[in-house]
C-alpha cells in the first residue's frame, strides 16, 4: 500500500495444507536490503525457495555493484526470474514494496506466477484472501496517507479481509517503510 | 627455441609471464592511437581513422561504437578483434543485464563483463588473446560528483552524518548512488583501469604526457573535445579533417536521436558520435 | 493472481450453452445433448439495517459470461402493497444470482404476501414474510431457485429488520449482508465499518486492556454513504458489477427508491 513518502506491506501468519493448519507463525514477507521488501503467497515450499533465491541474487547484486538494489530494479529481477520458469512456474504471487533511495519515491508492484508485473499506484493484493483484500483496500485506502494512518489502514484492510477467509489469519506482520526508517509491527488478530 | 615456450598458448613462462599477452600488447602498441578524456559533464573519445589508400570510403567504416545508449567504446590494436568484442559487449549488456533488470548496465559492470571476456581468452585452450586495448566511456544515473561534494560540504557541520554519507555514497569505484561520467581502459590481459584522461596505441606515451600537461580538474566537455583534438594533432600522421578523425562523446541526453517525441520521461542516448561536419567545426576553432 | 488459487471471476458455472455440450461428431454412438437450467447473471446486492430503517441496494447490471445483457435490470423488488406497482409496500426483496429464478421467486413471494392480506385482513409482518420466503426456497430443495435473497423491512417494534438467505432457504436476521458476485469484496468492508470488527477503543489501554468498540445502529446518512462506497469499490474491482446503483430505503413512511449511476466500463 502506498502512502505519502511511505509504503506499507503486510501479511498474515497462517501456513495451511488445505483446511489443516500446519503452522501459525509463517511470515510471508522478506526484506532485501534496508528498503526493499518482498511478500510471497502461494505454495509454501516455493515461498521458501523463492525467498532464498532472491536473497542469493540480491546479495550477488550487492557484491557486484557495491550498492543496494532499488525496488524498481528488484521488481524487474523478480519478473525475469519468474519468467525463466515460464513452463514450470514457481507457484507464488509476489508483491514488492519499497522506497527508491535515489528519488525518495514509494514503489509497489505485484506479479503473477510467471512474472507479469502489475505496477499499481495504490495497493497490491495477493493470496487466498485477494478478493476480500480488494474489497477492503478499495474501500479503506485513500491517497497521501501518513505513516501512522497508513499503518492503521493496511492493518484494518488485512485483518478484516483474512477474517472472511478461512484459509488466512492467525495474526499479521506489518512493515511501514519510510525513507530512512522501517517499522515492523506484529498484530495479534483473531486466533482461529 | 630454447628461450621459447610452446607447450600451449596459455602456459606461464618460468619468469611468470604469459608471453602471448605481451605479444598482444605489442599488437596494441602498434595500433593507431586512441584517447579519452573525462570532463565534469561528459567524456570524449577520439581516434584517427587511418587508411592506406584514398580509394577507401571513409564514411562507411567506424572505430568508435555505441554499446548501450549511455556507453561508447574505442580501441587500439586489431580491428577485427575489436568488432568481435563490440558484438560481445552489446550482447552481454542485454543477456547479462537488460534482460534481467530491464535497465542497461552501469559502466563499471559492462567494463567488468568485457574484461572477463578478454581474460577468458588468456586462460582458455585453443584461443589467443584479443589484440586490442579498449577505452570504454559511459554515464551512470545517480548522484553526480559535484552534487555529492556539495551535499558533503553542507553536512560537514554534523560530523557523524557527514561520515556516514561518505561511506554510503562511496568514495570507491561504485558506492550506493554514484553517478556521472566514467572512463575505463581494458587491456588484453583483462585488467582494467579507471582514468581521468588517457591514450592507447602507437603514440600513447607521448599523448599521455601531453594530456598530463593540458588536463585540469572540472573540465567542461567542450574543452575536453578541444584538448582531445590538440592531443591527436600531436600524434597524427596524415591530414586532420572530418573524415580522418573520429570523435564520440558522452554528454547530455541527445533527445533528437530518440526518433520520436512527446513521450514523458523518455530520454535520448547520452553517447553519440560527432558527424564529420561537427568535427570540422571543432577543427576550424583549433 | 487470484486465478491461481480459485475460480476465475466470470462464473464458469452452469448456463445455457451449446458450446459446453460434447461436440464430437463421430458417427458411432448416440449424439448427446445437454441442457443447463441455470445461468449466473452476476451483480451484487447489499442490505444494512438501522434503528428505524433498512436499506437495500443492488447494482443494475445483468451479465452472462463476459457479455452485458442489460445496464438496467433491477434486483430490488417491493413485496406486497397494492396492485402491480406494489403501492404502499413495506417489505423489499433483493435477489442476486440467476435473474429468471429471482423474478420467479419475487412473483411467488409477492403473490403470497398479497394473498396473506386477503386471507388474514392485515399486512404480513416482516418476520412472518421471512419465514414464508424460507419455505418457498426450501420447497424447491432439489431444484433450487439459483439466488441469494435478502429481505428487508421494519419489525413489529419499528426497528430495521434484515434477513439473508442461501439458495435453499437457510436464513438469519442480521445487521448487514452483502450477496452476489462481489460479496467477498464487500462483506469484510462491512464487517469493519458496520460491525466495527477489529476496531478497539483508542482510549482503552494496551494489550489485554484493550476494549473492542461496540457496534451500534448507524444513522441513515452514514449507511447510505457506506453503501455507495461499498459499491463504487466493488465496481472498481469486479467486472460483473456496475452501470447503476438502485437503493430502497424502508422507513415507517414507506419505501423510498433512489437510482445513482455507476461506472459503465
Amino acid at each position: 500500500m502506498v502512502g505519502k513518502d511511505c509504503v506499507a506491506i503486510a501479511c498474515d501468519l497462517r501456513l495451511g495444507l488445505q483446511a489443516l493448519t500446519v503452522s501459525n507463525n509463517f511470515p510471508k514477507i522478506f526484506s532485501y536490503g534496508s528498503q526493499v521488501h518482498l511478500g510471497l503467497t502461494g505454495l509454501a515450499t516455493d515461498v521458501s525457495s523463492v525467498s532464498e533465491l532472491f536473497r542469493y541474487k540480491v546479495n550477488m547484486y550487492r557484491l557486484r555493484e557495491e550498492r543496494d538494489i532499488s525496488p524498481q530494479t528488484f521488481a524487474n529481477l523478480v519478473s525475469s526470474s519468474l519468467y525463466e520458469r515460464r513452463f514450470g512456474p514457481w507457484f507464488v504471487s509476489p508483491v514488492v514494496a519499497g522506497i527508491n533511495q535515489t528519488d525518495g519515491k514509494p514503489f509497489i508492484c505485484g506479479f503473477d506466477s510467471i512474472g507479469c508485473i502489475d505496477f499499481a499506484k495504490d495497493f497490491i493484493v495477493s493470496g487466498t484472501a485477494s478478493d476480500q483484500l480488494f474489497g477492503t483496500c478499495e474501500g479503506l485506502w485513500e491517497p497521501n496517507l501518513g505513516p501512522e494512518d497508513l499503518f492503521e489502514t493496511i492493518s484494518q484492510a488485512l485483518l478484516n479481509a483474512v477474517d472472511r477467509d478461512a484459509l488466512s489469519g492467525w495474526g499479521a506482520h506489518v512493515y511501514i517503510i519510510e525513507k530512512d526508517k522501517v517499522t515492523k509491527r506484529l498484530l495479534k488478530g483473531r486466533q482461529d | 627455441m630454447a628461450d621459447r615456450y610452446s607447450f600451449s598458448l596459455t602456459t606461464f613462462s618460468p619468469s611468470g609471464k604469459l608471453v602471448q599477452i605481451e605479444y598482444a600488447l605489442n599488437a596494441v602498441n602498434q595500433g593507431v592511437t586512441s584517447l579519452g578524456i573525462k570532463a565534469a559533464n561528459g567524456i570524449v573519445l577520439a581516434t584517427e581513422k587511418k587508411s592506406s589508400t584514398s580509394l577507401i570510403d571513409a564514411s562507411s567504416s567506424s572505430k568508435i561504437s555505441l554499446i548501450t545508449p549511455n556507453i561508447g567504446m574505442v580501441y587500439a590494436g586489431m580491428g577485427p578483434d575489436y568488432r568481435v568484442l563490440v558484438d560481445k559487449a552489446r550482447k552481454v549488456s542485454h543477456t547479462g543485464y537488460k534482460r534481467v533488470y530491464n535497465e542497461y548496465p552501469p559502466t563499471r559492470i559492462l567494463v567488468q563483463d568485457v574484461a572477463r571476456v578478454m581474460q577468458e581468452a588468456t586462460q582458455s585452450g585453443g584461443v589467443r588473446p584479443y589484440g586490442v586495448s579498449l577505452l570504454i566511456a559511459g554515464w551512470d544515473d545517480g548522484v553526480l560528483p559535484e552534487q555529492e561534494r556539495k551535499e558533503a560540504e553542507a553536512e560537514m557541520g554534523d560530523d557523524d552524518e557527514a561520515k556516514e554519507k561518505q561511506v554510503k555514497s562511496g568514495g570507491k569505484t561504485g558506492g550506493i548512488l554514484k553517478g556521472g561520467p566514467s572512463l575505463y581502459q581494458v587491456d588484453p590481459s583483462g585488467s582494467y583501469f579507471p582514468w581521468k584522461a588517457t591514450a592507447i596505441g602507437k603514440s600513447a606515451t607521448s599523448a599521455k604526457t601531453f594530456l598530463e600537461k593540458r588536463y585540469t580538474e572540472g573540465l567542461e566537455l567542450e574543452d575536453a573535445v578541444h584538448i582531445a583534438l590538440l592531443t591527436l594533432k600531436e600524434t597524427i600522421e596524415g591530414e586532420m579533417n572530418g573524415d580522418t578523425v573520429e570523435i564520440g562523446i558522452v554528454g547530455p541526453p541527445a533527445d533528437h536521436l530518440l526518433g520520436y517525441e512527446g513521450v514523458e520521461g523518455a530520454r535520448g542516448p547520452r553517447f553519440r558520435k560527432l558527424s564529420p561536419q561537427e568535427i570540422e567545426d571543432y577543427l576550424t576553432n583549433l | 493472481m487470484a486465478s491461481l488459487f480459485q475460480q476465475s471471476m466470470p462464473s464458469t458455472g452452469p448456463g445455457y450453452s451449446f458450446a459446453s455440450a460434447p461436440t464430437h461428431h463421430s458417427s458411432s454412438g448416440p449424439r448427446q445433448h445437454a441442457f443447463y437450467p441455470y445461468t449466473d447473471n452476476g451483480g451484487s446486492t447489499l442490505g444494512i439495517s438501522g434503528a428505524t430503517f433498512t436499506i437495500l441496494a443492488g447494482d443494475t447490471r445483468s451479465t452472462s459470461g463476459y457479455n452485458i445483457n442489460s445496464r438496467y435490470a433491477p434486483k430490488l423488488f417491493r413485496i406486497g402493497g397494492d396492485g402491480p406497482e406494489n403501492e404502499g409496500a413495506r417489505i423489499v426483496l433483493s435477489v442476486v444470482g440467476f435473474a429468471a429464478d429471482g423474478n420467479a421467486l419475487k412473483e411467488r413471494l409477492d403473490t403470497m404476501v398479497k394473498m396473506y392480506r386477503y386471507q388474514h385482513g392485515k399486512e404480513i409482518s416482516v418476520h412472518a414474510c421471512a419465514q414464508r420466503l424460507s419455505h418457498i426456497l426450501y420447497g424447491k430443495r432439489f431444484f433450487p431457485y439459483y439466488v441469494t435473497a435478502i429481505l428487508g423491512g421494519l419489525d413489529d417494534e419499528g426497528k430495521g429488520a434484515l434477513y439473508s438467505y442461501d439458495p435453499v432457504g437457510s436464513y438469519e436476521r442480521e445487521q448487514c449482508r452483502a450477496a452476489g458476485a462481489a460479496s467477498s469484496l464487500i462483506m469484510p468492508f462491512l464487517d469493519n465499518q458496520v460491525n466495527l470488527k477489529n476496531q478497539y477503543d483508542p482510549a482503552s489501554g494496551e494489550g489485554l486492556e484493550k476494549v473492542m468498540r461496540v457496534p451500534e445502529p448507524l444513522p441513515q446518512e452514514t449507511v447510505e454513504q457506506l453503501v455507495r462506497d461499498a459499491f463504487t469499490s466493488a465496481v472498481e474491482r469486479h467486472i460483473e458489477v456496475g452501470d447503476g446503483l438502485q437503493m430502497m430505503i424502508i422507513t415507517k413512511e414507506g419505501v423510498q427508491e433512489t437510482f445513482t449511476p455507476l461506472k459503465k466500463d
